[in-house]
């Protein structure tokens, strides 16, 4: 019989030699490990220098981030579902991500008595599996240098004078402006036949579309746009970087934005986890996330104050602040970005 | 027993590579393949199915479709402009006996070296509201403002500034080949150096050329970076459309049927061209 190309031998050893860099570099697990999906940039940053290195270390708590979008973040949960054992003891997602994998029985639910600081979130923020880490409300956002009359409802934004002067943001779509023109044609977020009528309107406005939430600052600058429809936490930004605007709360009401956390049900260390949820709603963690993003606390006991609390101060009265209906937004997402890309982008 | 030692050779040197392609590329495909047909639920992510549902959506949608067309116009005019400026840089290069003849190689391939991001960021400074083509029409020459952003002539030049190397680096390497002999026969012949390229050199380097061609398109039809950060949202093509399904909602299996339509459509194209070259000059 002539001898094999490949002996059985030869290919247990080549198996063995290129697992080899795998199987030694498995060290002993530490203590209490923790990995944390997130967002890279500033807020992987602040959730080390304000969590991971302050309170979870002390604790005996490694914290390993996982940096990547939300997408595929949220997708990874999905494609896990059936592993014992998952990757991830935390994933970092937005409030409408949260629902969703709530939805699809996907994450743990809370338990006060594992998370003793949830008492302390705000209970407009509350949901049944999604901790509330940081929210920010939509508003109208103004170079305070040249707009000597701010807008005061996204209505006026449609005045001819606006004409090629407003900019908003286009990631695929833009959900929270088509709840914010819902509010404002109807008083609630999910109308979404007229929100779309009078979008189109605005985009007829000469509508400016930016990609990146970054993109507005220089476009600010540079004169290309007066006024934004984004998150108040992104003026306060700004104007830390020296961009003269403020924000203004529409009149109808601001359409609320909440990132968050949550537990996947097959998290390898749910221990770590539930402590790294308590540990993201104290008061030090959640003053240091609004003093560096200018995102608003979600919990009742991290009064802000100095300059980072004049910025982020209400006005009074106390605007209107309306959470997003999930569900409902869940289900009509693909057909709102598909309209989007269709009669908002291409218009 | 010289067969098997032959055999086994063979296998030892093609053996890494096709798996490393069978592992990285063909499985991942047939992956994508599979999701392509699945349906698609915004809470559910994939339900398992065999649908064209996905398919169709992109066929039966005239939107979808014109975003086919402009990835395809785009990519013509980017080939041709990058063969008309590329073939009489390529074949200067390549008959240059100049000592300087390295340093212009290096040259033709420094913007290689930056990635294809940085380099449209470059452009970005450059067609901007408050760049420096803005700044130099409305202080220098007042002729108003110029803001070239967001517009398919800015995404056509941002490509070209990519594939350009490519081409002329694939174009000198096919005139190096060409004996310089022949054209100094035709000139003996009493042939002007125009009818001498055009009569002996063009048909000769013709397969190149195609292949530079070929390559050129493909890289255009598969552009994300420049078509997102010079074509701005209102500017679509089919890799950042492809993006579009798959990041705006997570819809994998919409995204892979783009896919695999965006790779047809270039298989296609790519094969129409060597239907179009005459068989006798095609690369062999």
């Amino acid at each position: 019989m002539p001898s094999p190309i490949l002996s059985r031998r030869t290919l247990l050893a080549g198996t063995t030699l290129l697992a080899a860099p795998a199987i030694l570099s498995r060290r002993s697990p530490a203590a209490e490990q923790c990995v944390v999906g997130t967002w890279g940039g500033d807020y992987a940053r602040l959730l080390r220098e304000n969590i991971d290195d302050p309170i979870l270390k002390p604790a005996g708590i490694e914290v390993i981030q996982d940096v990547g979008d939300e997408v595929p973040r949220a997708s990874k949960l999905y494609a896990q579902k059936k592993l014992p054992r998952g990757t991830e003891d935390i994933a970092c997602l937005g409030a409408l991500n949260g629902y969703r994998v709530t939805d699809a029985d996907l994450v743990e639910p809370l338990d006060e008595a594992k998370v003793p600081n949830l008492k302390h979130v705000r209970p407009d923020l509350r949901m049944p599996a999604f901790v509330p880490h940081i929210y920010s409300a939509q508003v109208l956002v103004y170079n305070t240098e040249v707009v000597k009359d701010p807008p005061q409802s996204l209505g006026d934004l449609l005045d001819p004078k606006w004409n090629g002067k407003v900019g908003v943001l286009s990631q695929g779509g833009n959900q929270w402006l088509i709840m914010a023109a819902s509010l404002l044609e109807t008083g609630t977020t999910t109308d979404f036949d007229k929100a779309k009528a009078f979008l189109l309107k605005l985009n007829a406005n000469g509508l400016r579309l930016y990609a990146e939430t970054d993109a507005f600052a220089p476009a600010f600058k540079s004169g290309e746009i007066n006024v934004a429809v984004i998150w108040l936490a992104r003026s306060v930004m700004w104007q830390n970087a020296g961009v003269p605007v403020k924000g203004a709360f529409p009149k109808e009401g601001a359409v609320l934005y909440v990132s968050g956390m949550v537990l996947p049900k097959n998290a390898p260390d749910k221990d770590a986890a539930y402590k790294y949820m308590n540990a993201l709603l104290e008061p030090s963690a959640q003053q240091g996330f609004a003093a560096h993003m200018g995102y608003l606390p979600t919990v009742d006991d991290a009064p802000l104050t100095g300059k980072v609390g004049e910025q982020l101060a209400f006005p009074e009265p106390a605007p209107k602040l309306v959470s997003p209906d999930y569900p409902v937004l869940s289900k009509a997402i693909p057909d709102l970005n598909d309209w989007w890309l269709k009669s908002i982008q291409h218009g | 027993m010289a067969e098997q030692r032959e055999a086994g050779a063979a296998l030892a040197l093609l053996g890494p590579a096709s798996l490393m392609m069978l592992l990285m590329l063909v499985v991942p495909l047939g992956f994508l393949a599979r999701d392509s047909l699945n349906r698609y639920d915004p809470n559910e992510l994939m339900i398992a199915a065999v649908t064209s549902a996905n398919y169709l959506r992109f066929f039966e949608d005239p939107f979808y479709w014109n975003v086919l067309v402009t990835t395809i116009r785009v990519s013509v005019i980017v080939t041709v402009v990058c063969l008309a400026l590329g073939l009489p840089m390529a074949w200067r290069l390549a008959r240059s006996t100049s000592r300087w003849k390295s340093a212009l190689v290096v040259l033709t391939v420094l913007p290689l070296f930056i990635g294809s991001t940085t380099r449209t960021a470059g452009w970005m400074i450059l067609f901007a509201r408050g760049g420096m083509l803005d700044i130099l029409s409305r202080d220098l020459l007042h002729a108003g403002t110029v803001n070239l952003m967001y517009s398919e002539p800015a995404v056509i030049a941002g490509i070209i500034a990519i594939n350009l190397p490519f081409t002329v680096l694939t174009l000198q390497s096919v005139f190096e080949g060409i004996d310089p002999r022949l054209e100094e026969a035709a000139a003996s012949m009493g042939a002007a150096p125009s009818r001498a390229f055009w009569r002996i050199v063009f048909p000769l380097a013709l397969p190149g050329v195609t292949i530079a061609a070929v390559l050129c398109f493909i890289l255009c039809m598969n552009a994300f970076a420049t078509p997102v950060l010079l074509g701005g949202p209102r500017f679509q093509m089919m890799a950042p459309l492809l993006f579009w399904a798959f990041n705006s909602d997570n819809n994998w299996p919409f995204a892979g049927a783009i896919a695999f339509i965006l790779m047809g459509t270039t298989l296609g194209l790519t094969g129409l061209a060597n239907l179009v070259i005459p068989r006798r000059y095609q690369a062999r």
